[in-house]
Formats: structure tokens, C-alpha cells, sequence
């Protein structure tokens, strides 16, 4: 009887317990504002990027030049996970931009060791990080670094690739944080 | 008059063990009658969290949570009388805890005050130490400032370092998919009620089995092994009025440089109150340089050490949690340092530069030097404790004497 | 009582703690941030004069006069300013405040909306208030002072300390056209003398990077420029902390009190241990 009434008291613990954790969730106002936000990307000149706010994230949009496009795989040999296998890859196998476009990269801007915002080094020329820099992505924060489709290098202490978001062209409209043809 | 004084008393005391308490804990409560500096850092420690209770109560009428949070704390700066003062004193407060409490913690290691049987009495003050670190990570966010902000950042993506539950830990912790109002509404009744009772009802316990087993003294000596024919040990004095004395010499000395720095260097040099928290948080910029305030650094510094997210979050909460074994892992037959070996004493000198040093590197930026230096640190820090039972078994002690 | 023996065990302790300690934070010593001031190197050396009113008084009004059209001090009042800056309140209001429709208690909340501003210059000026706090009034009196021409930036000139500003030096016709420019300089030799050739004259490399005011340019010489500056930053740093030269003159006060209460309490602690002996 003993054994009765505590199991049965115990069982409760969880029920009591739900609200308390729940209520920790995002709640729906919070969810409400990450709505998806559009962008005109044919205003970033090529070989440049911007950075806008998507659910008050950093989500950077870069335009690569003809040349860069090419030399995507330059940096190769330094890249700790090229083909994206770590992480879940919403447009695998697409374009090496690794987005919807040929031209454009979609990336969120937080950096996937401990979160800060990398900064934006597109230029091909030697950094104090490192001598034979061919433009990309440094975290100011533990100095990991990306390549310029946001491909983490080894021997950095971020584990993966910067996260493309879900997006979706339409024209020169870029929608960030929804895809229709995703779901 | 005071005849019914002492009836209205009376028939308190029957009802309510006042005078008993008093007498049990207080007045007539031996200590041991010869004690140094070190042994004021508790007494300190206990002032400090008096300070930090009042004047958290007054920020709480001046400060709103949510996303005015910043603009709040200029307000109460500005607008508010005598505002300036209640936050410095906070704030100042926020910093002299950890400065006293790592003293008191080293007094702990020097003199053996782990030791049987004080187990549980450094337990429950390596847990008062944990629950600190999270009470002055949640303040820190509350002013919502570029570094309480990537500060968080960092701190909350350290959850995310998890196998499978990480990401969606950090979204429930935050509650919002960055660190918004939500987050620091939530911070803010952590800080202000959920913790400091976790808190107070710690440094009770502490408090009540550090009397049960008795206070320490540098020389190790058991002062319960000699005693009077009414069971009070023979080198004690009574707590009231010489160990209050004693203390209130130390408080003296304590609250000159408290007020010193509140009143002449708030700041601290951008290590009590960091220059980048001077800006509202923006989540779409990251400072240049972010570091955490000084008493995180150590371990800021270990956690950098590792070149992997997993292991770094890993070593860092091995680093805090090592010191609950620390009465396991000490074998000396001695408990103070004065009597202990050579290798004792050469182990601490090492670990507490090791520290520092830690403590230093985790303040400033990472070149391939210092992090090799950290490394070495990291190794040291570890060692320290990990050697423990070999060093305490294999070294000879001398002997220590019968009395005080 | 400790044994002089003992004491001097621990000294001993002590000493080697030390030394050790400061050895091993020496190896970790070395410049990594880069300078304060960027470009500029390190910042120059800035000393506030809380107390001097006139100084305040002309930083605060060069400031409503060229600042506050695009940057506001958004958590300070306009009365509090006057009454710390001993203007009385009508010469203030009459003199120094453009808008009509401003109260006296009333946040100096700027005059521009961020969202039109944001898109005038790409980026919202930033509110100063706390300015001084977040980079250090020398960083704001070197700042002000090291704007030069370049054509290639939006509004024609760049900045040394911060490199990039996305702001036009509103202060131009006062300093002058400031460039900056080359000139030739004596290399200096290890034994700290100037490199000499065989003929006995000075060897000089080209050193670039000083900055130089074209003459006649401004209305004001270097060193009127560099006071009307120095009043500003003073401005700008109480603003900052207005509360600074209130809290220092208390706090010695206070530190005062508890040297006393030291003092005392010492006596009392001493004369209760010979009774207990």
C-alpha cells in the first residue's frame, strides 16, 4: 500500500512538472517575429555581402564574383568538411554555393563553435590568422575560420560549416527562412 | 520595568530556543584561540552577500527587466538619486565575493580545511561557489549590454555543445531563437529569487555542520582533544566577544578597499565592469575582443585550451567539479601545509600560479604563445588535484603538536 | 604570536610564489590587440577637468552647436546639464537649446529620427552619451582630432582611429583641411644616434602617415582646434559620468570612515586580548 501510494504520488511529478518546463519554450509572440524576411540581392555589388536580421540573427548574403565562383575549390585541402556530411544540408548537391542559386550564398552568420557573428575578409591576400588566405569568413571570438561559401577549415574549434537557412529565390527576391518546395 | 522584560522574554524562551541558540551559535561558541588573516575570508565572505541581498533588493525598485533593461540602468544612474551608489555597490559587491570567497577556498587548500570530518562542511561550500558562478553569469545579463549579451551567447551555445538534446536546450533556455527580453526576463527572476534562496539556505547549512564539527586553525591541531572539566577545549575563546573583534578589524580593512574601489574606481579597470557592456546589446554585431569578467577567466581560459567543443565544455565543468572530491583525494595523515611535505607545498605553489596565470590568459586575446601557456596551465591545474593521492602518501610530514 | 622562524618560512613561500607567478605571466606578455587607436597607434593622453565649468560650458556648447544635429545624449536631461554646468537655466534654454518645444526635464533625445538618419548615412549616428565609458575619453580626444581628406570615402574623409567612419569632420572649417602626407625623416641607429653617410650628413627615410593641416584653411589655429577638442571630450566625459566629481568627494568621506572604524576597532580587539591573557 506503501509502494502504492508513493508510485501513484511519483507519477504526478511530471504532470506538475509540465507547465514549469514548458512555459521555457519560445512562445508564440516570440515565434511570431522570426517570420521570413525578403531581400533584393541584385543591390550587393558582386564579391560583396549583407547582413541582415532573420529572427534577430545575423544571415549574411554574398554575392560571388565570376572569379570567385571558380576558385571555390581553391581552399579545398584546408577544409575540414567540404561536401557538408556533419550537418543536415538543405540543398545538397545543388550548386557549390551550396544554396538555390548559382550566384549567391545564403548563410546564418553565427558561428558554430559558441555563437558569436564572424566577420566578412573577402579579399585574397595573407592574414595575421593565416598566410595564405583566399578570402572568407574569421571569428573574432576563438578564431575559427570559414571559406567564403561558409565551409569551417580544420583545426578550428568550431565542429561544422556555417547553417544555410531554408530560403528560396523568386526573380531578384530572396525570401530567407521559408521554402515552399522544401516541405 | 525590567522585570517584565525579562518575563516577556522568558515566555519567548519557552516557546522559541532563543537563548539557547545564541549561546550554542554564537556567544559561547568556542573557536580556537590562535588563527591568522586567512581565517577572516568567511566571516568577509558572510558581509558580502548582506551587502549584495540589500542593495539587489533596491535595484530591483530600480531596474526593469525585458527590453528597457538597458536603458533602466542608465536611468537609475542618472535620474535616481543616490541610484549610482546602489548599483556600484552591487556591482563592486558582485566582484569582492569572488575575491574573498577564492581566498577563502585557498585558506581551505593551505590549511587541510576539507579534512575529516569537515567533508560536508567544504561540500556544501563548493556547491555555495557553483550556485555563485551561475547567480553573477545570470546578473551580468541584466544590463543587457554588448558583453552581457555575447557573453550569454557564448555561455548558452556551451549547452549546445550536448549530443543530441544541444540545440533544442539552447532554444529552451533562451526561449527566443536569440537572447531577447524573454531570456533576460527569466534571467532576471533566476537572479533575484530562485537563487539567492538556493543560496541562503546553503550558507545555513554550511554555517550549521561547520559548527557541528568545529572551526579549523593553521596548525591542525584538534583543540576538542584537550578539554575543561565543562567540555569547552582548552585553546578556545568564546566566538562573542574575540572572534567578533577579531573580524570586525578584518571588515574594517575589507570595507575601506570596498569602499575605495565603489566610490574612486567602479570600473576596475574594465575588469569589474567591462567597457563594452557601455553599448546595448546588438545580436547582429559581435565586439572585437570579448572576454569574460575576471572571476570566470580561469576557467574561460581551460575551456579554450581544449581544441574541441565538446571536450572544451568538458574540461571546464571538470575543472569546478574536481573540487568536491578534493577530501578524497587528499591521503596526508596532516592536514595543514605547515607540517605537510615538500611536495604538498610545491603542488600549491604550482597550482595557484597555474591559476593565475589561467586567470590572466582568459582576460585577453589568444596568440599561438599563450595558447600553448594555457595548455601547460590546464595541465598543471589537474595535476594538482589528480596527483593528489600520490604526492600526500609518499611525502613525510612532520609532526604536529598536541596543543594550539 | 608567529615565531619569527615561521614568518620568515612564509616569506620565503611568499617570495618564490612571486617570482615564479611573474615569470610565467612575462612569457605571455606581448602586444596582440593591435593599438588602441588603430591607424594613430596609441591614443593620446587625455585628462578631464571636471570641476573647470568654462571648459565644460564651451564643450557643451560646441557640442549642441555641431553634434546634437545628428547624435543625441538620449538618457540625459537638459536641465540637469545646465544646473551641472552652472548655466542658468534661461541663458541655457535661450542660448544653447535650437528647439522651442523643449521642457526642461525633457531626455536630450536628438533631433533626427534613427530611420530616416539610418538611411541618410547608412547607419543611425550613434547616441554619445555613454561614448567616453564604452571607448575611453582618450580614444574620443584622439578621434576628433584625426579625420584627413581622402576622395575615396562618401563624404571625402577618412579617420586614423577609426578607419572607415562613416561620418563627415562636421569640424572641418574650424580645424582646416587636414591631409595626410609624407616627409623625410633621420633613420636612427642602434646606438640611438642619427645614421650618418661618410660626408657627415643625416640619412632620412620617406615615413608616411602625419597628419598635416593645409594653411589658412580653418578659422581656428592647431592649438585653438586641439582646446575647443579638449572642452568637447571634457563635455563629452561628464555626460558620460555625471555623477564622478559628486562620488569621488563622498567616497573620501567614506574611506575616511573606515579607516577610523579600523583604527578603533583594532584598539578594542587589542585591549580585549590583554584581558583574556
Amino acid at each position: 500500500m506503501i509502494g502504492l501510494t508513493s508510485a501513484f504520488g511519483a507519477a504526478g511529478v511530471p504532470f506538475a512538472a509540465t507547465p514549469f518546463i514548458a512555459s521555457w519554450n519560445p512562445s508564440a509572440k516570440a515565434k511570431a517575429v522570426g517570420a521570413p524576411v525578403k531581400v533584393d540581392v541584385t543591390k550587393i555589388d558582386p564579391g560583396q555581402q549583407i547582413q541582415i536580421g532573420w529572427r534577430k540573427q545575423p544571415v549574411f548574403v554574398i554575392r560571388h564574383s565570376q572569379e570567385a565562383i571558380k576558385n571555390i575549390e581553391s581552399s579545398l585541402s584546408k577544409l575540414a568538411d567540404p561536401n557538408s556530411e556533419a550537418i543536415e544540408e538543405p540543398y545538397r548537391n545543388m550548386n557549390p554555393t551550396r544554396s538555390k542559386s548559382p550566384e549567391y550564398t545564403v548563410l546564418v552568420g553565427v558561428c558554430t563553435h559558441l555563437g558569436c557573428s564572424p566577420k566578412f575578409f573577402p579579399e585574397v591576400e595573407p592574414k595575421s590568422w593565416d598566410a595564405s588566405w583566399t578570402g572568407g569568413y574569421f571569428c573574432p571570438c576563438h578564431g575559427s575560420m570559414f571559406d567564403l561559401v561558409g565551409r569551417v577549415f580544420k583545426g578550428v574549434p568550431a565542429p561544422t560549416n556555417l547553417k544555410v537557412p531554408p530560403h528560396n529565390f523568386k526573380g531578384n527576391i530572396l525570401t530567407i527562412g521559408e521554402d515552399e518546395e522544401m516541405s | 520595568m525590567s522585570d517584565n522584560i525579562s518575563k516577556v522574554f522568558n515566555w519567548v524562551n519557552h516557546r522559541l530556543p532563543i537563548q539557547n541558540t545564541y549561546e550554542r551559535h554564537l556567544s559561547k561558541h568556542p573557536v580556537p584561540k590562535k588563527v591568522n588573516f586567512w581565517y577572516l575570508f568567511g566571516a568577509l565572505a558572510a558581509v558580502v552577500l548582506i551587502i549584495q541581498i540589500v542593495s539587489g533588493i533596491w535595484l530591483i525598485m530600480l531596474y526593469t527587466p525585458g527590453e528597457q533593461a538597458f536603458a533602466s540602468i542608465e536611468y537609475m544612474m542618472r535620474d535616481v538619486d543616490y541610484g549610482w551608489a546602489i548599483r556600484y555597490m552591487h556591482t563592486t559587491g558582485a566582484s569582492m565575493f569572488f575575491a574573498v570567497v577564492y581566498l577563502h577556498m585557498f585558506r581551505g587548500l593551505l590549511y587541510g580545511s576539507y579534512q575529516k570530518p569537515k567533508e560536508l562542511v567544504w561540500i556544501f561550500g563548493c556547491t555555495i561557489y557553483l550556485a555563485m558562478m551561475a547567480e553573477g553569469f545570470l546578473g551580468y545579463v541584466l544590463p543587457y549590454g554588448q558583453m552581457s549579451y555575447w557573453g550569454a551567447q557564448v555561455i548558452i551555445s556551451l549547452f549546445g555543445a550536448l549530443p543530441y538534446i544541444g540545440e533544442s536546450l539552447e532554444l529552451w533556455i533562451r526561449g527566443d531563437y536569440y537572447i531577447s527580453g524573454i531570456t533576460v526576463n527569466r534571467f532576471f527572476a533566476l537572479h533575484v529569487v530562485a537563487l539567492p534562496l538556493v543560496l541562503i539556505a546553503l550558507v545555513f547549512l554550511h554555517l550549521i555542520a561547520l559548527h557541528e564539527v568545529g572551526a579549523g586553525n593553521p596548525e591542525g591541531v584538534d583543540i576538542e582533544a584537550h578539554t575543561d572539566e565543562d567540555g569547552v577545549p582548552l585553546d578556545s575563546v568564546p566566538f562573542f566577544p574575540y572572534k567578533v573583534l577579531n573580524a570586525l578589524v578584518g571588515i574594517g580593512v575589507f570595507m575601506t578597499v570596498f569602499a575605495i574601489i565603489m566610490f574612486f574606481f567602479p570600473e576596475g579597470g574594465g575588469y569589474f565592469i567591462e567597457y563594452a557592456n557601455y553599448e546595448e546589446a546588438n545580436p547582429l554585431v559581435t565586439p572585437d575582443h570579448i572576454a569574460p569578467v575576471w572571476y570566470y577567466s580561469p576557467y574561460y581560459s581551460i575551456l579554450r585550451a581544449v581544441p574541441d567543443k565538446l571536450g572544451g565544455f568538458a574540461a571546464m565543468g571538470a575543472a569546478v567539479a574536481i573540487f568536491f572530491v578534493v577530501p578524497w583525494l587528499d591521503r596526508s595523515k596532516v592536514a595543514s601545509i605547515r607540517y605537510k611535505g615538500i611536495l604538498s607545498k610545491i603542488a600549491l605553489v604550482l597550482f595557484g600560479i597555474s591559476f593565475l596565470t589561467l586567470g590572466y590568459l582568459g582576460t585577453v586575446s589568444v596568440t599561438e604563445h599563450r595558447k600553448t601557456m594555457g595548455v601547460i596551465c590546464t595541465f598543471i591545474y589537474f595535476s594538482y588535484f589528480l596527483l593528489m593521492p600520490i604526492y600526500t602518501s609518499i611525502e613525510k610530514t612532520k609532526p604536529v603538536p598536541d596543543r594550539l | 604570536m608567529i615565531s619569527l622562524q615561521k614568518l620568515s618560512t612564509d616569506l620565503l613561500w611568499i617570495k618564490g610564489f612571486f617570482i615564479i607567478l611573474f615569470s610565467f605571466l612575462y612569457f605571455n606578455l606581448e602586444a596582440a590587440e593591435g593599438a588602441p587607436c588603430k591607424d594613430y597607434g596609441e591614443c593620446d593622453e587625455f585628462k578631464h577637468t571636471l570641476n573647470d565649468m568654462s571648459s565644460l560650458q564651451s564643450g557643451a556648447s560646441t557640442f549642441l552647436t555641431y553634434c546634437y544635429g545628428c547624435h543625441s545624449l538620449e538618457y540625459s536631461r537638459w536641465n540637469r546639464v545646465a544646473k551641472d554646468l552652472d548655466i542658468p537655466e534661461e541663458i541655457f534654454f535661450d542660448n544653447l537649446v535650437f528647439d522651442p518645444s523643449v521642457k526642461p526635464g525633457d531626455l536630450m533625445a536628438g533631433s533626427m529620427s534613427k530611420i530616416e538618419s539610418a538611411e541618410w548615412f547608412g547607419v543611425a549616428p550613434p547616441d554619445l552619451t555613454l561614448v567616453t565609458r564604452l571607448h575611453g575619453s582618450d580614444w574620443v580626444y584622439t578621434y576628433l582630432r584625426t579625420f584627413y581628406e581622402d576622395s575615396s570615402k562618401q563624404y571625402g574623409v577618412n579617420n586614423l582611429v577609426y578607419p572607415g567612419a562613416a561620418m563627415p569632420n562636421v569640424l572641418a572649417s574650424l580645424q582646416g583641411n587636414q591631409q595626410l602626407t609624407c616627409k623625410e625623416v633621420p633613420i636612427i641607429a642602434k646606438n640611438g644616434g642619427e645614421k650618418r653617410d661618410d660626408f657627415g650628413n643625416t640619412i632620412t627615410k620617406q615615413k608616411c602617415g602625419f597628419l598635416t593641416v593645409e594653411d589658412g584653411t580653418g578659422s581656428l589655429n592647431e592649438e585653438e582646434f586641439d582646446a575647443l577638442i579638449y572642452d568637447l571630450t571634457n563635455f563629452l566625459t561628464y555626460v558620460g559620468d555625471p555623477d564622478k566629481v559628486e562620488r569621488e568627494r563622498i567616497g573620501w568621506y567614506v574611506v575616511f570612515f573606515f579607516i577610523i572604524f579600523t583604527t578603533l576597532s583594532s584598539l578594542l580587539y587589542r585591549e580585549y586580548q590583554k584581558d583574556y591573557h
